[in-house]
């Protein structure tokens, strides 16, 4: 195969949220843009599809990953049956078992869509509560970023709702929040008297048209997948770059990095799905390939001069792991409460995200899960033997019944939950495949033994039967740590700009870089970061 | 969202169409019940859709000019028409105004392009004339910057040619006299759609000179991408099925029974019709019930009485695609329309029961002899406000965020809505949604600035038209003499 050498301004590899944002904001600014993705285009059409005629049973056990095929030259996790590719260790291994989607739009093809600014404390954990890291950034110097990122995501919130404890803005949210569904609005009232404050989560979703694309009209399908385009991914902006001239390249598999005398960044190589070797040429490069793939290919590019892996003198690359492990509960409710009207997740219980406490134990979100309860009811009532009318009832009834409510909780970062390449797995082109142990750790633990009496509280109030809580915790997506942000390149990979320590030209634009984990989904934070770091680029273009 | 208006975006299609395809502009009347009642000049400027034109999208200036219209022939600039007395109309009197349009004549002689619809503006009455002007010149903030100027390729660039255009054409009128056999409302329907709405412009085809054709009046023309439907009391290729009430919802909200309003429909009732009185519009409606009916020549059932069922369903073909990514290279339309239309309108077609998705069934985009405007929704979408409300449905075509379809998709899936919800007589091939991509069909005439055509027939085809139309200006001399 004939050797191509592709040369760009900046060439970012991963082609997700941060990698799609990041690359659209250059490409605007008149930047030679290449954004590479391990795995294919994908299409809305196919994905819906795929969704449609999955069996019940993985519907019901709320598989999201099944309608996108993973390829073998760029796997991703799927759990329905375990495909084994990333590897799980430790005491709390269950939790860590995340779910990633490979291919150009990346993870937030399939997300809830959840949109929130991190508190000022938690970009000051270590200072305030005497626990964790601190970032190398306060809250100020990312407002702004948090607000570029909600114009291009399109983020609906609470404007003009008094919410404690909430992030300050200089700016209103974008559009509006949108009415709450049955189920919202039930569980809100009840929560009420418990002293909980349930109140309406961020969302980059439309509640009016926006982008040229539709306000959500509740198809609360939001994972899998959207039908109509409502809600944001990072697609979108991947193909806005496209537009402002950025080369998409998928299927693009990056394996090497090359490192000149000074350390800095010459090339990056990337396989075909055959195995063909491409060599890519840039003044800047990017790792955008989130909180596994990002920290996997620094250690995967390990070369003569970075035996440790690339950027990662420090030692820091793949460890402090952090996601937000959580607690499910799910029960049947004495009143119906029809969940399913509206988004998957529309509401949350904010009142523990910050305080004092968190010197002792982990902060908490708590919320309701607004999906359709009817797969699930469906399965069960099979379950029971159930035919005819009496199976329909059985169905109607816990469709209207079935309440699932969870606890999020915040992870201190511990250098000893760490991500490696696995020894005995590889994929296809003989890549390594990821492997992470993993320990909550007592700041968890002692903070779960809380969020199990509140939410049994919750159950109670609800007139809750077949109550079920979850003895282990569950992974949330929110992969953070990887390659986590400090002042001193002794103990942190990425400094506040996402550039890392190491090498002047290379770029973390991912939830890895965040240093501490917070209650909250970690996409809009990592989305607002990766603009940051493109200030920095532009300002290094700009200069020579 | 942000609209770029620094580049033309919507083309002009039918050589000398304006207003009514071009709205980008705000309305400047509000349906608020608390807003001072307009003047009656500020009405009649809503009414005829002027900032439609002249004002350049959401951000520009009011009826400061400059929005580009791209026409065939080339981006045509509106002009700057507030009281600035150096870039605008500050210095017109009364007589000049009237003469600029009614007969597309500056103050300082020269023609304009008949992208200003002069042709309807001549009916226009002298008081109503008179109350535009102290409109303009008394309620509009001038503005004093000058418009970009308009630079046609030759020959278009001769705007003295135009004077021997519209002798030829004959698209200019008379000022509106009322017709006694007629009721006030008739004839103010009548005044309505013919003069101040210019329906006329886009829903009457034109002929060779690209002038409206009187004796196909209101039957339906071609508008580039779109199809201004036939709107003639025609029961069957018409509105002759619809009920005053119909009409008059229609044109309030751009939603009826039989009907959405897309396109350059939509603009025109986002900025104008929107804001007319119930008086107005049940006039429109009396009105266009007496249209003279022309029907379409093998139209046997009228546009929004097809019925609908959906094809069934393979499975089993579904199951073994699971592994591809894209559904690109689909020939099967109902597995296109199930996975990227059946979210809104649904498998069977009918929408959402409240409306709000529009059933495809019984509706006169699908429903048409012409599968134009169907196509066109699917490129483009559906884009209107009304009340404040944004209805969006969004485009499919090539620049697609939600789910870009190739032309050949487009037509697969146009053939499934037309054969299952609609017309089944109607067809869509990739060609023909190409052409409607492009903006449709050039009209012959715009075809004389390319070099080599115009290298051949210019020179000649000028000077033929200049010796026709000195002919004609002498015979009619001859008559006013006689």
């Amino acid at each position: 195969m004939a050797q191509e050498t592709l040369t760009a301004d900046v060439v970012i590899a991963g082609a997700g949220i941060c990698g799609a944002m990041l690359a659209h904001k250059l490409a605007r600014n008149g930047v030679s843009v290449i954004l590479l993705d391990a795995g294919p285009y994908r299409d809305r059409d196919q994905i819906v599809e795929n969704w449609r005629n999955m069996p019940p049973n993985n519907k019901s056990q709320y598989d999201y990953a099944t309608p996108y095929p993973s390829v073998p030259w760029a796997p991703h996790t799927n759990y329905f049956p375990d495909n084994n590719y990333l590897i799980v260790k430790g005491p709390d291994a269950s939790a860590y078992r995340q779910g990633i989607i490979k291919g150009v739009g990346g993870t937030t093809w399939h997300w809830a869509a959840s949109s929130w600014r991190y508190l000022p404390n938690d970009f000051r954990l270590k200072s305030t509560y005497g626990v964790g890291r601190d970032y190398a950034l306060s809250y100020d110097e990312l407002e702004a970023y948090y607000y570029e990122a909600e114009c291009e995501m399109g983020v609906k919130g609470p404007n003009g709702q008094e919410i404690v404890p909430s992030a300050p803005r200089k700016n209103p949210w974008p559009m509006d929040s949108m009415p709450y569904g049955p189920g919202d609005r039930l569980f809100t009232s009840i929560v009420k008297p418990l002293g909980y404050d349930n109140t309406p989560v961020p969302q980059a979703r439309n509640s009016r048209p926006f982008d040229g694309r539709p306000q959500c009209c509740g198809n609360n399908n939001c994972m899998p997948i959207c039908p109509i385009g409502a809600m944001y991914h990072g697609v979108y902006s991947a193909m806005k770059a496209e537009r402002h001239g950025a080369r998409i390249i998928p299927n693009a598999v990056v394996y090497s990095i090359e490192t000149d005398a000074k350390n800095t960044i010459v090339a990056m190589n990337y396989y075909d799905p055959d195995k063909g070797s491409h060599r890519v040429v840039a003044k800047t490069f990017v790792i955008a390939a989130n909180g596994i793939e990002t920290p996997k290919l620094l250690l995967l590019a390990a070369n003569d001069r970075n035996p440790n892996g690339i950027a990662n003198s420090s030692d820091q690359v793949g460890r402090n792991m952090m996601d937000h492990p959580g607690i499910g509960m799910s029960f049947q409710s004495a009143e119906p409460v029809w969940a399913g009207g509206g988004s998957v997740q529309m509401s949350s219980i904010t009142n523990f995200r910050d305080g004092p406490f968190r010197s002792e134990y982990a902060a908490i979100q708590i919320g309701y899960n607004n999906t359709a309860q009817n797969s699930r009811a469906g399965m069960k009532a099979l379950s029971m033997g159930l035919v005819g009318r009496k199976l329909d009832e059985e169905i109607r009834r816990r469709t209207a019944h079935g309440v699932d409510i969870y606890a999020n909780h915040e992870v201190l970062p511990n250098p000893e939950n760490r991500l490696v390449l696995s020894k005995d797995h590889r994929d296809a082109l003989g890549i390594p495949h990821p492997e992470v142990t993993y320990d909550v750790g007592e700041y968890v633990h002692k903070s779960a033994a809380l969020s199990r009496q509140h939410l049994t509280r919750i159950a109670q109030a609800m007139g809750g039967t077949e109550i079920e809580m979850s003895s282990f915790f569950t992974p949330n997506n929110h992969i953070t740590g990887g390659t986590i942000m400090g002042h001193d390149p002794n103990d942190s990979v990425v400094d506040s700009w996402l550039r890392t320590h190491d090498h002047p030209n290379l770029f973390l634009a991912t939830g890895a870089a965040m240093a501490a984990s917070g209650t909250v989904n970690s996409t809009l934070t990592m989305a607002a970061l990766s603009l940051r770091a493109g200030d920095a680029i532009l300002a290094d273009l700009k200069h020579g | 969202m942000k609209k770029s208006v620094s580049t033309p975006r919507r083309l002009l299609r039918s050589f000398w169409l304006a207003a009514p395809l071009v709205l980008a502009g705000h309305a400047t009347a509000h349906a608020d019940p608390s807003a001072p009642a307009l003047s009656r000049g500020h009405y009649l400027a809503i009414a005829a859709d002027c900032a439609a034109c002249h004002t350049n999208g959401h951000d520009g200036a009011k009826l400061a000019g400059g929005y580009p219209i791209a026409s065939p022939l080339g981006v045509i600039y509106s002009t700057n028409i507030t009281p600035s007395k150096t870039y605008g109309i500050g210095t017109y009197t009364l007589d000049q105004f009237s003469r600029a349009i009614r007969h597309g004549v500056r103050a300082d002689g020269a023609q304009l392009y008949p992208a200003m619809p002069y042709g309807s503006y001549s009916r226009l009455t002298d008081e109503d004339v008179a109350a535009l002007y102290d409109y303009l010149m008394h309620e509009v903030e001038p503005v004093d910057r000058p418009a970009p100027k308009t630079n046609l390729p030759f020959p278009f660039s001769i705007r003295a040619s135009l004077w021997g255009w519209k002798l030829l054409s004959g698209v200019e009128g008379t000022p509106y006299v009322a017709d006694p056999a007629h009721d006030a409302a008739w004839n103010r329907g009548k005044y309505l759609v013919d003069t101040l709405a210019h329906c006329g412009e886009c829903h009457t085809p034109r002929n060779m000179l690209m002038a409206p054709s009187a004796s196909a009046y209101l039957a339906g023309g071609d508008l580039g991408s779109w199809r201004a439907p036939n709107i003639t009391s025609d029961a069957t290729a018409g509105i002759g099925g619809w009920s005053a009430q119909d009409l008059q919802d229609y044109l309030r909200t751009g939603r009826s029974t039989h009907a959405r309003a897309a396109g350059p429909m939509a603009e025109a009732v986002e900025h104008s019709f929107q804001y007319l009185t119930p008086a107005d519009l049940a006039a429109m409606a009396a009105y266009l019930k007496t249209v003279p009916a022309i029907a379409e020549p093998g139209q046997t059932a009228a546009n929004f009485s097809h019925g609908g069922k959906a094809a069934p369903f393979d499975y089993a073909a579904a199951n073994a695609r699971r592994n591809s990514s894209t559904l690109k290279g689909i020939t099967q339309g109902n597995v296109l329309y199930e996975n990227v239309c059946a979210s809104c309108h649904q498998t069977d077609g009918r929408g959402s029961a409240d409306g709000y998705y529009p059933s495809l069934v019984g509706n006169t985009t699908t429903g048409q002899r012409n599968p134009d405007d169907l196509v066109a929704s699917i490129l483009f979408g559906v884009d209107r406000t009304v009340d404040g409300h944004q209805i969006l449905m969004p485009g499919f075509g090539p620049d697609s965020l939600v789910q870009p379809l190739d032309d050949q998709q487009v037509a697969t899936l146009a053939n499934y809505v037309l054969g299952h919800f609609g017309n089944a007589q109607a067809a869509v091939t990739a060609e023909s949604v190409a052409t409607i991509r492009a903006g449709g069909p050039k009209p012959a005439i715009a075809q004389l600035s390319e070099p080599r055509v115009l290298a051949v027939l210019a020179i000649a085809g000028l000077v033929i038209l200049g010796v026709l139309a000195l002919a004609l200006r002498f015979v009619l001399k001859s008559r006013r003499a006689a």
